[in-house]
């Protein structure tokens, strides 16, 4: 029985791996193609961080530094704390750090990323939802 | 405390002393069950480290063996040590809690939550995932832990 142990942990770990892409599904579901309630003058990636995260600083950040350059007077970048403003944090569901949110003009969410987000895939994301033009922009 | 420079190579050395030393043991009372010593000797090195960092066994043998030789690279990020911390804690925890179900015969259930924390500090170590950093975050926006000024 003793040798099951692994067996179980693995199992353990893996159900809450589950639970936390469940959550990060029902948080696409409830943002994407809402509008959102930030304000919005142009089309904005809201970046969720905070001092806990890890991730934030090795990678998120310098991912969005890297696109800035294309991004430059079309879409704002807003980096949010979860640990000053918790509100705003649960009202897009934030359930791991770092977030980004694809917003347009309108205040609409048009992509969610629960965890690290490259420069590719934001950009991608920008592309789709005709927020960055495509001819422009290099590759991450 | 906020955004300090931080080695994370301590890390990195308390995460490959607790894989070998909990995966040894688990292995010992595969034969031995008396080899669940492992649990308690290891919740005792993460609950000390937790409370008081300067003087954790890992941290005292990278700086005092491992980096003064070579074997160990220094890699300094600036980052919040606290959530580290907090991870360091949930593992001495679920070790002590793994130690009493093992001084109830609950062997099984014991090296389960001995497991978990193996798993997690793989991750850790491999991924540079920190599970327990994810929860502080969580707690901090659930405003159970206190809020700390970001030094993003």
């Amino acid at each position: 029985m003793l040798a099951l142990a692994p067996l179980l942990a693995v199992t353990v770990i893996a159900v809450a791996a589950v639970a936390l892409r469940a959550g990060q599904a029902r948080q696409r579901r409830h943002l994407v193609g809402h509008v959102v309630g930030v304000s919005a003058e142009r089309p904005s990636i809201l970046y969720f961080s905070g001092a806990a995260c890890t991730v934030c600083h090795t990678a998120q950040r310098p991912a969005l530094e890297r696109l800035a350059p294309e991004l430059e007077g079309r879409v704002e970048v807003r980096e949010i704390d979860v640990a000053e403003q918790p509100a705003l944090a649960r009202s897009f569901k934030v359930m791991s750090l770092p977030t980004t949110v694809v917003v347009d003009a309108g205040g609409r969410a048009r992509a969610v990323n629960a965890g690290f987000a490259s420069a590719a895939l934001l950009r991608t994301q920008l592309r789709d939802a005709g927020l960055l033009p495509v001819a422009e922009g290099s590759a991450a | 405390m906020g955004a300090v420079p931080f080695d994370r190579s301590v890390l990195k050395v308390n995460q490959v002393i607790l894989m070998a030393g909990l995966a040894a043991g688990y292995l010992v009372s595969l034969a031995r069950p008396l080899a669940a010593i492992a649990l308690p000797l290891f919740a005792a090195m993460m609950l000390h480290g937790a409370a008081v960092p300067p003087q954790s066994l890992p941290r005292v043998l990278y700086l005092k063996v491992l980096k003064p030789r070579g074997l160990v690279r220094p890699r300094v990020a600036i980052e919040d040590p606290a959530p580290h911390r907090f991870a360091q804690l949930v593992g001495g925890v679920f070790l002590a809690a793994g130690s009493v179900l093992a001084l109830a015969g609950l062997y099984v259930a014991a090296w389960t939550l001995g497991w978990i924390v193996i798993a997690l500090a793989f991750l850790n170590f491999a991924f540079d995932v920190c599970v327990g950093c994810i929860m502080y975050a969580q707690l901090v926006r659930a405003g159970v832990l206190p809020q700390r000024r970001s030094a993003a």
